[in-house]
């Protein structure tokens, strides 16, 4: 690996093993880049100045058409510096393919709207990856619906979540990056909710309504820390365990402060009363939320768009079901 | 420029004459422009044939076995029967364009109804098979696709047997499609056939319709084999 | 070919004609809607893919617009503003850019270049139209009939559950497919079959060859278009199961047909423009083209090339090793040919005799920014740096530098260079010089904080993005504004000069073309008397050092 700095400041920081490289690559294309278009630059300026028509029958001052020495110069060396940058691209894309055998196994499953992350030996989902520091991760990936695609900017690490495959995606952190936390050990936002700390994750594939709120968090730990299970944050309370599955499954289209998202707000939904774009009343007693969960299609609240997808027992038991119940009754 | 009016040669005997339209100079110009314009089409038609070969390839490779059952279940005959119909028939439509160029009026026409009612064979071929294949439960492009267990044994253990048939109704039909135009195409040319409009001077809707039909043939020489017989 | 007389010593022909020029020769609504004249046909594309760009313009504007706050400023959802990023995808690509140079501009310069007086199929050429018009209603019907909310691109899975008016949008770009695959097919017959007396393959002015290449693109790719967008529409129906992977179908070979297509269709859309700044520099440089012969093989490599190269679109879904490598190879190869024609545009204006017009400030501004779509082009053929780069906005940036400020602004170049030529009238050029000017600096502010964004990460298709990055929308959004008033002013002096513009010269740039030998406007038929080539190509008078 080749330390590497960002001398223009417009690179994610440099958190995996990839980065190095990959960025070294990146500001040699941009010194190339720019070296070539100043030249196109000042040529085109210069000319257009010193050559400018002063009269209007001026004649050219050159009537050249053809230079072959000069024609093979500049049909040379692009042709080198392109294949140098290809050569260096593959190379580099080749440790970005293969893992190392020895890497830990995660599972990531991508869903309209989400992320459930299944971290080594999880039974259950989380919502934030936790990777540990200088070890090889790698991250076998399926979709339940559409197109996803996992991207982590600061590891310079992107794969395509394709349903029906499974999808390989690997990097090595090297940089350690923790939530911040406050006062009370929860971790914090900006005013725009987003949480402070971390390194970004997003999904790059267009996949609908729901596309830019597939935002979330990498934490890069020490191994010690790692080995205390930071992701294993299902609470012991069923409120609390109904708030985690919320915000793993449901947050990206339904709100809990009554905005109205891609589907309604949770804010108040108990026992709330409405119509359904079949025309018929109905109430949100705990069957009908169930039903909701399960068979979203049958019934769905005029006003909105029927693009809830089904949550099967596997993604979300029964439990876990009850749970968000549990919970949702505190929404008043 | 360029207003003056060409007519083109016409032979004796109630044919009729052929105006070159205005920007061309030269009958010849006409008629190679046309030629080359019908080219280029046949080319998209190629292409856009072989969009679809490239599925059926790409999924012959992913699904080996179900393409084979479901390959299995076509009947070979009936499809060997209908490449004769089509060979035969660009062997007519070819006497009928030559009969064009010798401004033979009535072997003209002669001709291209033997090439219509070879057509019509292979449609009437083609409705028998996709009539035996629905009333065997063999559904293309719904949701009601259920083989009968005896016509079709084992065939619902096999993955997607479904994209096998669907794509077995989208090539031939979209060719069927094909047919279909060529045999209106035919008809309208016997129509004007007969009233003495193509002949040795001017006989360029024959020529390229001649070609329509031949490419129309080549690409069911490709699908019989790749639908019938390579599976 | 003719001596070249400069255009400030040429008479108007006010009075002098022999004919009359075909704007006057017949009049009505009947004479445009059913004309066979390519001239008529090709104003009638101009005002269409014209319109065409306006919608689309402002659609880009409301984008800006609702990402000047991280939470998004106007769309009162997340679905609105999907909609309306597919909108200005589908207005831009299918209905505006795709015919936007052979549609309009060809159609009218290509048979006077080549001293014809009609494109060979002129029943083809309205047909043309008619289903350029018929499918920007069935698009435009789409919109109305439910909201598309898939991206331009229509990517499998999503398309198929996301609503049904998929279908008749698919069936609309199918419209539109056959109305393109009709132009192209019917330059080609016309370079073939129509030349002039005289003019060789080695005569034929850089925009009929540029021409020519795009045309042999738009009938071989776009039937593939035609079969994918069908088959999605049967697909959307009746679940055939080709593209669904819950029918045993594969999304990423919807991908590969869609871009086998789709890449080449960057080619449709470039190698016109390259054309049009061909001509534009040479005439407004008063020099002959440096490296004609290359230029030329050029046109025809990039179109040959840009069939295998579709695969760079997938680098990121699971390709093997070697195929990855093969098309990153192919890709780069792409950048020679490319590279080949900017040094041969520079060393075109480099010792001549050049005129800062205003099609040529549109010219120079196009090398400006062709050189930075160009140049960002390689980052993303690189795998390992397209790996982070992949679908961010730095992807949007350079394909907006491609198409936007490439082969948009050599559309404009060309429509103010032929301006005269088409209607016998001069724009004010002051004007025309600002707005030039406006466009460079405003596609600049525009998409350089969006090549900045994309290398930090920034996701494209985002209707709401981090915090971090909002500074650099809004310098975007500023840019956006600088390109709505600079495209404004085009559009109030272009309409101001049809009315009271003054009469153009005979030949107003002094251009040494065929096209420039017809009266102005063209007679009917274009000429007077059928035009014979014996001279050299692109000779201002000095003859040409070979």
């Amino acid at each position: 690996m080749i330390a590497f700095q960002d001398p223009l400041g417009q690179l994610p920081p440099q958190a995996s093993t990839f980065a190095g490289d990959v960025d070294t690559l990146f500001y040699f294309l941009v010194w190339v880049s720019l070296a070539s278009f100043g030249l196109i630059l000042a040529l085109l300026v210069y000319s257009a100045i010193a050559h400018r028509r002063k009269t209007p029958d001026q004649p050219a001052l050159s009537n050249v058409t053809h230079n072959t020495t000069l024609e093979v110069v500049w049909t040379l060396i692009p042709t080198v510096v392109v294949m140098f940058a290809f050569a260096w691209g593959l190379k580099g894309n080749l440790d970005q393919q293969v893992a190392p055998a020895d890497a830990l196994q995660y599972r990531v499953e991508a869903f309209k709207w989400g992320w459930n992350f299944y971290h080594p030996g999880a039974t259950t989902a989380s919502e934030h990856l936790y990777v540990p520091v200088n070890k090889p991760v790698k991250f076998t990936m399926t979709s339940r619906d559409v197109l996803h695609s996992f991207f982590v900017p600061a590891m310079r690490a992107k794969r395509d979540v394709v349903p029906g495959v499974k999808q390989i995606v690997w990097f090595q952190p090297t940089v350690e990056n923790r939530a911040e936390l406050d006062a009370q050990g929860q971790p914090r936002t900006d005013e725009f909710g987003n949480l402070i700390g971390g390194f970004d994750l997003f999904c790059s594939e267009y996949c609908g309504d729901g596309h830019s709120v597939m935002h979330r968090k990498v934490y890069v730990v020490s191994q010690e820390e790692f080995d205390e299970k930071p992701w294993d944050l299902l609470p012991e309370d069923p409120v609390g365990r109904g708030e985690f599955y919320y915000k793993l499954n449901c947050v990206a289209c339904h709100s809990v402060n009554g905005s109205r998202l891609v589907g309604p707000s949770f804010l108040g939904l108990v026992g709330r009363e409405g119509r359904h774009t079949d025309g018929n009343a109905y109430t949100a007693d705990e069957a009908y939320i169930r039903e909701s969960i399960r068979k979203p299609m049958a019934k769905v609240v005029e006003g909105y768009a029927p693009v809830m997808p089904e949550f099967t027992e596997a993604q979300l038991s029964e439990e876990a079901v009850g749970d968000i119940l549990e919970w949702l009754k505190t929404l008043k | 420029m360029g207003h003056s009016t060409i007519v083109t040669p016409t032979p004796q005997g109630g044919f009729q004459t052929h105006t070159v339209a205005h920007h061309f100079k030269t009958a010849e110009q006409e008629f190679q422009s046309a030629k080359l314009a019908f080219w280029l089409f046949l080319a998209t038609e190629v292409m856009l044939f072989g969009g679809l070969f490239a599925a059926y390839i790409y999924f012959h490779d992913v699904y080996p076995e179900t393409f084979q059952k479901g390959g299995a279940l076509l009947d070979w005959k009936l499809g060997a029967l209908n490449t004769g119909l089509l060979l035969t028939s660009s062997w007519t439509m070819a006497m009928g364009v030559r009969a064009s160029q010798l401004s033979q009026r009535k072997p003209l026409v002669w001709w291209l109804v033997l090439t219509v009612i070879c057509a019509a064979g292979f449609m009437v071929v083609k409705y028998i098979e996709y009539s035996t294949k629905y009333h065997h439960g063999i559904f293309a492009f719904t949701g009601l696709f259920s083989p009968d267990d005896h016509y079709a044994p084992d065939l619902m253990g096999l993955a997607y047997p479904q994209l096998y048939f669907n794509l077995y109704f989208t090539m031939t039909g979209i060719h069927g499609l094909h047919v279909l135009i060529g045999m209106i195409a035919i008809a309208w040319l016997i129509w004007r056939g007969a009233q003495g409009r193509f002949h040795s001077g001017w006989y360029t809707p024959v020529e390229l319709v001649g070609l329509y039909w031949h490419v129309v043939d080549l690409i069911w020489i490709f699908l019989f084999p790749l639908l019938y017989l390579v599976p | 070919m003719t001596t070249h007389v400069p255009a400030a010593e040429t008479a108007p022909e006010t009075g002098s004609r022999k004919e009359p020029s075909y704007l006057d020769v017949t009049k009505g609504f009947w004479s445009w809607a059913g004309t066979l004249d390519h001239k008529r046909i090709g104003l009638m594309y101009l005002i269409g893919v014209t319109a065409a760009f306006l919608c689309g313009g402002i659609l880009a504007l409301l984008i800006r617009l609702h990402l000047w706050t991280p939470t998004g400023a106007i769309f009162e959802s997340n679905a609105v503003y999907n909609q309306v990023f597919t909108l200005h995808g589908v207005f831009m690509v299918f209905i505006f850019i795709i015919p936007a140079i052979p549609a309009s501009i060809a159609n009218f310069v290509l048979p006077l270049m080549l001293g014809a007086p009609d494109v060979a199929l002129p029943r083809l050429n309205l047909a043309s139209f008619y289903l350029w018009l018929t499918g920007t209603i069935m698009a435009i019907y789409s919109i109305m009939s439910g909201a598309v909310d898939t991206g331009w691109t229509f990517y499998t899975p999503y398309s198929l559950q996301t609503q049904q008016a998929v279908v008749s949008m698919g069936l609309a770009i199918f419209t539109l497919g056959f109305s393109s695959i009709f132009t192209g097919l019917n330059f080609i017959v016309t370079i073939h079959k129509m030349r002039a007396r005289g003019q060789t393959w080695f005569k034929l002015p850089l925009f009929c060859w540029a021409i020519y290449a795009t045309s042999v693109l738009q009938v071989l790719a776009t039937p593939v278009l035609g079969i994918t967008v069908l088959l999605l529409a049967f697909e959307h129906l009746y679940h055939i199961g080709i593209f669904d992977p819950a029918h045993g179908g594969d999304p990423v070979l919807f991908q590969h047909f869609f871009w086998f297509y789709s890449h080449p269709a960057v080619y449709i859309m470039i190698l016109p423009a390259m054309g049009v700044i061909s001509e534009v520099v040479t005439v407004h440089s008063r020099k002959p083209l440096f490296g004609y012969k290359l230029l030329a093989f050029s046109s025809i490599s990039i179109a040959v090339i840009s069939f295998l190269v579709w695969g760079h679109h997938m680098f990121t879904s699971g390709e093997s090793e070697f195929v990855m490598l093969a098309f990153s190879f192919l890709t780069m190869l792409v950048a020679i040919p490319t590279a080949i024609k900017e040094f041969s545009w520079v060393a075109t204006i480099w010792g001549g005799s050049v005129a800062l017009t205003a099609p040529m400030l549109y010219a120079i501004a196009f090398l400006i920014i062709f050189a930075i779509g160009g140049l960002t082009g390689v980052f993303l053929g690189t795998l390992s740096v397209d790996i982070h780069l992949h679908d961010t906005y730095f992807v949007v940036a350079h394909f907006h530098a491609v198409m936007m400020g490439s082969t948009a602004l050599a559309f404009f170049a060309g429509v103010h260079h032929w301006w005269p030529k088409m209607f016998g009238r001069m724009y004010n050029e002051t004007l025309a010089k600002i707005s030039a000017v406006l466009i460079l600096v405003g596609f600049n502010v525009t998409f350089l904080p969006q090549f900045a964004m994309g290398s930090q990460g920034m996701p494209r298709r985002y209707a709401t993005y981090i915090p971090e990055w909002q500074i650099y929308h809004q310098w975007s959004t500023v840019g956006a504004v600088i390109l709505g008033i600079g495209f404004a002013l085009m559009l109030g002096y272009l309409i101001h000069s049809l009315f009271a513009g003054r009469k153009a010269a005979a030949n107003e740039w002094g251009g040494v073309t065929l096209d420039w030998e017809s009266p102005t406007p063209p007679n009917l038929y274009n000429f007077d008397d059928e035009p014979v080539v014996t001279g050299e190509l692109y000779d201002y008078g000095q003859g040409a050092k070979h």
